[in-house]
């Protein structure tokens, strides 16, 4: 078929020489096409990683915060009858936590009082050096935050002093170091009636956290309900990511960007690599069309113009072949699919072009440093 | 007076070391039909890369149709070859992927406007109407060379230059090229051919003997 204008000319060049090096033509579009879909996967992954994690992570530890709305203490009893009228096997685990300063051997130190028994259920990320308490009600043994004992040269099996004035004193065995990565570093937990006793808050708790079943949301529900039974205590499901589970999102988010790197890499030097061997196939025919009157930007738009067009639906295949492999991760990690968020789609189509236009820097400068002479000679 | 449509005065081109030309002084007529010859690396390809703007010169002046080709710069050589050089290769360099049509039209497209009509009118001048929509692929030896002579006729220049034009073809396609360059001369064209051939030197007006670079001698072949 012939062709009548110089933008039909130029169209029917871009098109045949795609269609004559078909073969080269799919290898890019094939790297291209695996650069966007991890792109778009984990783009999408990432802009949704916050939610579907902490909905993931409300499951984990503890999940259902009670204290006080006016910010003093609660009374221990009504967490009693919470626990108490909580529908059968909804709460998995419990404890109120009571807070206080009190004087050890060198300085002032923070008691953490809690139930003991249910600790592994509501903090199972708690690293524990020694033997973990397991009765609520033991008043010889404490645990210590790692940082505290540290910088009271404690180790697992030394007693701390406590000392209330010139006459009280307690002494505790540390059966364990606890690292938790958040303020419990920081303090000696011990039984939350001792701590009652020696902070004389009798009955009296700082805040209660609870596991709550949440398998079919009923977390919500349940928090709700007590709200209205309870209106002068704050009662809501925990939904902020704790610090350290945030710096498992970090560490998360940081592979999964250095995944997409890697991954944009090797699509840059593939196609980097088959687009200077088709330059090199096509080195008389550039030769040609210089020798013809084409100029150096002909050359560049014709370059340009193929791999843009290439680009242009590997990146469409990239975003749907992407949101299909997110929707696998999702499923298989997090049991749910995942959103595809409005900057998935300008970050593939943004980092593709940026692979692309890497991609082609080099083998253009050589279609553009072809020496006419010696190639259209056959040296 | 002569009209000269090439023209070279102290022509030098040297690879590093080696000179491959050296003082050039040769001057074309407009309308004639010349030979280049000599012996392999007599320079006679080094000088047609000059005149052409396919390469540049070292030292010295290459006027064609009045301009100094050796004073260009890559933009002003670029336009030079697509409006003032028609070019005919021993290896013809068609575009595997473009019909013989789309292969003339291709010298118009980096000319300046695509002309179908044009383009199937020079095909017409070298007896190929009738294969306009065929590949290379699909066309012998001396039809290609034809479609190579159509493009390099198309947007009409001054000089038609062929290096070796019938290197790659047999003697029935030899000698249908060469009556179709001697009919172009007719008509008022110059054509400047390199060959090694003596025999299709005697075919031209005038046949320029280059060695080791060097201007050598010049013979005219018709009385």
């Amino acid at each position: 078929m012939a062709v009548n204008s110089a933008k039909a000319m130029f169209w029917r060049l871009i098109f045949s020489a795609l269609r004559l090096r078909l073969q080269r033509v799919l290898i890019i579009f094939a790297a291209l096409t695996v650069g966007a879909s991890i792109v778009t996967a984990m783009a999408a992954v990432y802009f949704d990683i916050n939610t579907k994690m902490s909905q993931e992570l409300r499951t984990f530890g503890a999940n259902f915060y009670i204290g006080s709305s006016s910010s003093g203490l609660i009374n221990e009893r009504e967490i009693k009858q919470i626990l108490h009228h909580a529908p059968p096997a909804l709460i998995t685990a419990a404890s109120p936590y009571l807070y206080g300063v009190a004087r050890a051997d060198l300085e002032k130190i923070v008691l953490m009082g809690v139930w003991f028994e249910d600790m592994r259920t509501l903090a199972p990320y708690w690293q524990i050096n020694g033997s973990a308490i397991g009765v609520n009600f033991d008043q010889r043994n404490a645990m210590i935050g790692k940082t505290l004992a540290e910088r009271l040269n404690i180790k697992v099996g030394s007693k701390i002093t406590l000392s209330k004035n010139a006459v009280e004193k307690h002494t505790f065995n540390i059966k364990a170091i606890v690292e938790s990565g958040d303020a419990t570093d920081n303090m000696l937990i011990v039984s939350l009636e001792f701590a009652q006793d020696w902070l004389e808050k009798d009955g009296l708790v700082t805040n209660a956290l609870l596991n709550v079943k949440n398998d079919q949301g009923q977390v919500e529900q349940f928090a709700a309900r007590l709200q209205q039974r309870y209106p002068d205590l704050e009662i809501r499901p925990i939904r902020k990511v704790s610090a350290s589970e945030g710096q498992i999102l970090d560490k998360i988010k940081g592979l999964m960007g250095l995944i997409s790197l890697v991954i944009l890499v090797l699509a840059t030097l593939c196609v980097n690599t088959t687009l200077i061997a088709i330059v090199g196939e096509r080195a008389k025919e550039f030769a040609l069309q210089k020798a013809l009157g084409a100029r150096p930007q002909d050359i560049i738009r014709q370059i340009g113009t193929e791999i843009l067009i290439i680009a242009i639906c590997a990146i469409v295949a990239g975003l749907i072949i992407g949101y299909l492999l997110a929707q696998v991760l999702g499923i298989t990690v997090f049991k749910a699919y995942i959103d595809m968020r409005l900057p998935v789609i300008p970050i593939t189509v943004l980092l593709s072009l940026i692979v692309a236009f890497i991609a082609v820097i080099v083998p253009t400068r050589r279609a553009l440093q072809i020496q006419m002479a010696n190639v259209l000679k056959g040296e | 007076m002569t009209n000269y449509v090439i023209e070279t005065q102290h022509l030098y081109k040297r690879f590093g070391q080696v000179t491959a030309l050296e003082d050039i002084n040769i001057q074309i007529a407009e309308g004639e039909f010349v030979a280049i010859m000599g012996a392999s690396g007599s320079g006679k390809t080094t000088l047609m890369n000059i005149l052409t703007g396919l390469d540049t010169a070292s030292a010295g002046k290459v006027m064609l149709d009045g301009i100094d080709a050796a004073q260009l710069d890559e933009s002003g050589r670029q336009r030079f070859r697509a409006e003032k050089i028609g070019l005919v290769f021993q290896q013809f360099h068609l575009i595997p992927y473009l019909t013989a049509l789309e292969n003339v039209m291709l010298a118009q497209h980096y000319h300046s406007v695509v002309d179908e009509a044009a383009a199937k009118a020079v095909l017409q001048q070298v007896g190929l109407e009738h294969r306009i929509d065929h590949r290379p692929s699909q066309l012998s030896g001396g039809e290609q060379q034809r479609v190579c002579i159509a493009r390099a006729l198309v947007n009409q220049p001054p000089v038609i230059f062929a290096d070796e034009p019938t290197g790659n073809l047999d003697e029935k396609n030899e000698k249908l090229v060469l009556d179709l360059l001697t009919t172009l001369n007719r008509q008022g064209r110059t054509v400047v051919m390199v060959t090694h051939n003596p025999e299709l030197g005697k075919l031209t007006d005038r046949t320029i003997f280059l060695q080791h670079g060097k201007f050598l001698r010049e013979e005219h072949n018709h009385s």
